[in-house]
């Protein structure tokens, strides 16, 4: 059930994302200098802001900015954290401890911090957003792909593989990752949402995206002055990124539900 | 409660028409179908089946454990009161109280948080009212009951510092805590070593005896049953086959199932390469319909046309037994299969194939970034050094000649695994040498070591974890083909079926999922997998432990023929003397690290024994067994005399702690590590004047 509600929002999302130059009334960046402050209606759907800027247009094409900020960070992350997990669970010993124990000083920085660090000492753009929140994912992914790593290393299979002298690339790609593939996906989907998210609290702070790019931060942000007067510059950016992070998120607990008799019949 | 007074000829526990059926998504599933039987004040009854065939939901049932997806019909009459008349509480009380139950895993059926005393104690602060200190004082004494000397200790142990054998003592204790007229046993001895099994089987008798409790025995092994029961009842595919008196149905079993089944165990005893263990071909039906005639039928070698003519009812044959086959007074024995090979090989100790030469393992226990470790046991924080270990494999060496079998026989934690892992390199000795085919493999780099693994491989006792479940099985055998260019790709599809045939897997199971298959069929394929380089050496580790009776014969057949097929050579490990003897030309008993006898299967069988050899072959033997206290509980002491020392019913004096035992050579192949000048030659080791000498591991 939560995959099939989760699984539209998103499908939704993404085809929206896709197709934003074409189903958008007006160009992101088209000032109407006449129609500023304009509350929702026929004509412009969810209202205007204080440049007289269609808020529905710029909806679409910030949803755009969002889902590839959350996917580009999210593949970051795994490429890097998914490695890392499997050659440590499977390793053991010294090349472990060195690879947790360098993730872990990673962790020991405020996630906000640090990506506050990066982006205000060089100019913001969003592949070096995208690349910043990706690599504080790192820690988080390489644990959870280590323990199960760990975990899947007591199976004969994996010294059966061994007795036959498979090479190390073999037995992490085919038979280890295969099997951790599954729990990959729960955490995955679960990554998009707080790189959404985080990607939004950066633009709200001015260090993500910079204007006039419609991003659903930026929007927020750039909304919040005028709040009393006019709600919706803020409130529709705000529910659509509710939507989208309600919809990730139904994905990523479907998938438990999904996935998780499976392990356990592993056993 | 009045129904103690109740007169004891009346039965304490009756089962009558119980039917069990699990839904299982949009199916139903009978676990047990329409099963009788009943249990007098003091009778013992034992359930016999193999995995899958009811016996344990029988148990279920009764003690309230089988869940909401599970529909109970018939009744259960425990005491004179109907079980499903009761409301949940009234339920509750008599679990614990009237019912004690223990079950088939002791390492995890303890709460590994809680201290034993304390969880031996619960039952009786629940159920009789008692206060923590006055149960915890009844607990000690309920662990001096179960035979355990320093009860004390064993109260305030965590349960990770005891023994297998240990444990289940204390959740025996646990069961029996409010003095239970019934306890329940499911597979009680299943998880721990042959001679830990024999006193926990010695104990539950005596118990018994002195206290007049009720057993019903939940076991797949017949042999365990015929020590304890009166009765048992024989079920297959949820239905009660044969029941009646133990010793007429193990010596003249009546159903055809009950004689595959004593059949298919092996005999303690060497055999030619020619024998061959009687098997029940096929395998059980899950849910199979009795309307449509005999469920047994698609595998019994004495089927006729009308055993599916309708449905099998249970009749009484003489004897008292009832018994669920027409023809069950006609039957001869079961078929035994006998293949005619060439003259056994004879074998020439210079050209081996395997050398092992002092060959020593030991741990690196100095894991982690320092020696030192803080434990905070008993409330006080310690710091110490962690000690280092006992060698795992201790100064081992023997040879293995071109299609020979070697045996070796060890309890858990012997180290028989981990010398098995150092002939395949899959870990590196910390001593000695292993020579393959004239080679030195220490002397390899890892990346030379490929012409070697081609040649020699390993087949696993877990069948549940042995293949990638995420690989089908075609994929895992076409994967040393690929690995090693066996094949081209083209002839690929052909060699994998090809390769299944050989262990009498049907071609179309190329694309079946490990998860698709039977514990006996997931072996099978891992045998192919190992078979698919074309060895010349296979280390069978436990490769029949975890299966059933029947499917172990299986097994074990096809082990055997694939070894006169292809000359191979085997490392044969297994903790059952019995299956180590049917397959194997040579037998080596080990003993924490140390081979303490080698021989002919033959010899070792046969007196003159190594006293641990004779501790094995008599609680192997289905006669009262005699025991010594348990592998686990010895500590790690003595370690310049004989490992056996501590546990010998031989024990000379302090020559056995202090001087490494010399070898004794009753004949050019028999060796002997032993002190005695006159080695046991009976299968019966004295009894010590202390019944139950356990110690504890602490």
């Amino acid at each position: 059930m939560a995959l099939v509600v989760g699984g539209a929002l998103v499908v939704v999302l993404i085809v929206v994302a896709a197709l934003a130059q074409w189903i958008a009334p007006y160009p992101y960046d088209q000032m109407h200098i006449r129609d500023r402050f304009l509350p929702p209606s026929l004509h412009y759907l969810a209202g205007t802001d204080e440049y007289g800027r269609d808020v529905f247009s710029r909806l679409l094409f910030g949803s755009q900015l969002s889902l590839a900020l959350g996917m580009t960070a999210t593949l970051i992350s795994m490429g890097i954290g998914v490695p890392l997990g499997l050659l440590a669970g499977y390793r053991r010993g010294a090349t472990d401890e060195v690879i947790m124990r360098t993730l872990d000083v990673m962790m020991a920085f405020p996630p906000i911090m640090l990506v506050l660090l990066i982006l205000a000492v060089t100019p913001p753009s969003l592949m070096k957003t995208a690349i910043a929140i990706g690599v504080l994912a790192v820690a988080p992914i390489a644990r959870v792909t280590r323990s199960v790593t760990l975990d899947l290393m007591s199976g004969e299979f994996i010294e059966a593989a061994r007795a036959r002298g498979e090479r190390l690339r073999y037995l992490l790609v085919r038979e280890l990752l295969p099997n951790v593939w599954p729990v990959l996906m729960v955490e995955a989907s679960l990554r998009v949402v707080f790189a959404v998210l985080l990607g939004a609290v950066l633009s709200f702070l001015g260090f993500g995206v910079q204007p006039p790019a419609a991003d659903w931060g930026l929007m927020i942000s750039n909304g919040r002055a005028f709040v009393d007067t006019a709600p919706w510059i803020s409130l529709a950016p705000g529910i659509a990124m509710s939507i989208t992070v309600i919809g990730i998120s139904l994905v990523g607990d479907g998938l438990r539900e999904v996935l998780d008799p499976k392990l356990g019949s592993r056993r | 409660m009045n129904t103690q007074s109740r007169p004891r000829t009346e039965p304490l526990l009756e089962i009558r028409n119980l039917t069990i059926r699990y839904r299982e998504g949009d199916r139903h599933v009978t676990a047990v179908r329409d099963v009788s039987f009943s249990l007098k004040p003091d009778g013992a009854l034992a359930i016999v089946g193999e995995s899958g065939s009811g016996k344990s939901s029988v148990a279920g049932a009764i003690l309230d454990f089988l869940g909401p997806a599970s529909e109970i019909t018939g009744t259960i009459l425990f005491e004179g009161q109907n079980l499903a008349e009761l409301t949940p509480v009234q339920r509750r009380n008599i679990l614990g109280r009237r019912i004690g139950a223990v079950f088939q895993d002791p390492f995890t059926a303890l709460n590994p948080a809680l201290r034993v005393g304390r969880q031996i104690a619960e039952p009786m602060v629940q159920h009789l009212g008692l206060t923590l200190a006055d149960a915890l004082g009844r607990a000690e004494a309920a662990l001096r009951e179960m035979g355990i000397d320093r009860t004390a200790e064993v109260a305030r142990a965590y349960p990770h510092q005891l023994s297998g054998g240990m444990k289940q003592r204390a959740l025996i204790a646990a069961a029996l805590a409010c003095e239970p007229p019934l306890l329940i046993l499911d597979e009680p001895t299943t998880a721990l070593d042959v001679t830990v099994e024999a006193q926990i089987l010695r104990l539950l008798s005596r118990l018994r005896a002195d206290k007049g409790i009720a057993l019903l025995f939940i076991s797949h092994n017949l042999g365990v049953v015929r020590r304890l029961c009166d009765d048992v009842a024989v079920m297959y595919a949820s239905q009660l086959v044969e029941f009646g008196n133990v010793r007429h149905v193990l010596e003249q079993p009546a159903h055809p199932y009950s004689k595959g089944l004593l059949a298919s165990r092996p005999p303690l005893a060497a055999t030619s390469r020619n024998s061959r263990l009687a098997a029940i071909d096929g395998q059980m039906p899950i849910s199979a319909e009795p309307d449509a005639g005999c469920v047994f039928a698609p595998r019994c070698p004495f089927r006729e046309p009308s055993c599916s003519a309708g449905p099998q009812p249970l009749t009484i044959i003489p004897g008292g037994r009832t018994v669920r086959c027409w023809k069950a007074g006609e039957v001869g024995p079961w078929p035994r299969q006998q293949v005619t090979a060439a003259a056994p090989p004879t074998f020439h100790r210079g050209d081996a194939l395997v050398n092992a030469t002092r060959l020593s393992k030991t741990f690196d226990a100095s894991r982690g970034l320092t020696d030192w470790r803080l434990s905070v046991t008993g409330g006080r924080p310690q710091v110490y050094r962690r000690p280092s270990r006992v060698p795992a494999v201790n100064d081992v060496s023997f040879s293995i000649s071109p299609g020979e079998v070697l045996g070796l026989v060890g309890e858990s934690g012997c180290g028989k695994s981990t010398l098995g892992r150092l002939l395949l390199q899959l870990l590196r000795q910390s001593g000695g040498s292993v020579e393959f085919d004239g080679a030195d493999l220490a002397r390899l780099p890892a990346q030379a070591l490929s012409p070697f693994r081609k040649q020699a491989q390993i087949v696993f006792q877990n069948v549940g974890s042995s293949l990638n479940p995420r690989l089908s099985v075609g994929e895992a055998l076409d994967r040393p083909l690929a690995l090693f260019s066996l094949a081209k790709p083209r002839d690929r599809t052909r060699r994998v079926e090809a390769l299944l045939d050989m262990v009498r897997l049907p071609a179309a199971y190329r694309t079946r999922f490990p998860h698709q298959l039977s514990g006996g069929e997931r072996q099978r394929v891992a045998i192919a997998r190992a078979l698919a380089t074309e060895p010349r050496f296979i280390v069978c580790d436990e490769p029949v432990s975890a299966l059933d009776v029947s499917v172990q014969a299986t097994i074990v057949n096809l082990l055997a023929d694939l070894r006169d097929a292809f000359g191979l050579s085997y490392l044969f490990i297994s903790h059952d003397l019995a299956v180590v003897a049917q397959l194997s030309d040579r037998v080596a008993v080990m003993y924490r690290g140390r081979i303490c006898e080698i021989g002919t299967a033959a010899e070792v069988l046969a007196p003159p024994h190594h006293p641990y050899t004779q501790m094995l072959l008599t609680s192997a033997a289905d006669d009262e067994p005699v025991t010594g206290p348990a592998v686990s509980d010895i500590g790690h002491g003595a370690r310049t005399g004989c490992v056996f020392a501590a546990r010998c019913p031989h024990k000379l004096g302090t020559v056995c702690d202090t001087t490494p035992p010399p070898l004794r050579t009753p004949s050019t192949t028999h060796a002997i590590a032993c002190h005695l000048d006159t080695l046991p030659d009976t299968a019966v080791p004295p009894v010590r004047a202390d019944p139950y000498p356990q110690r504890a591991a602490i």
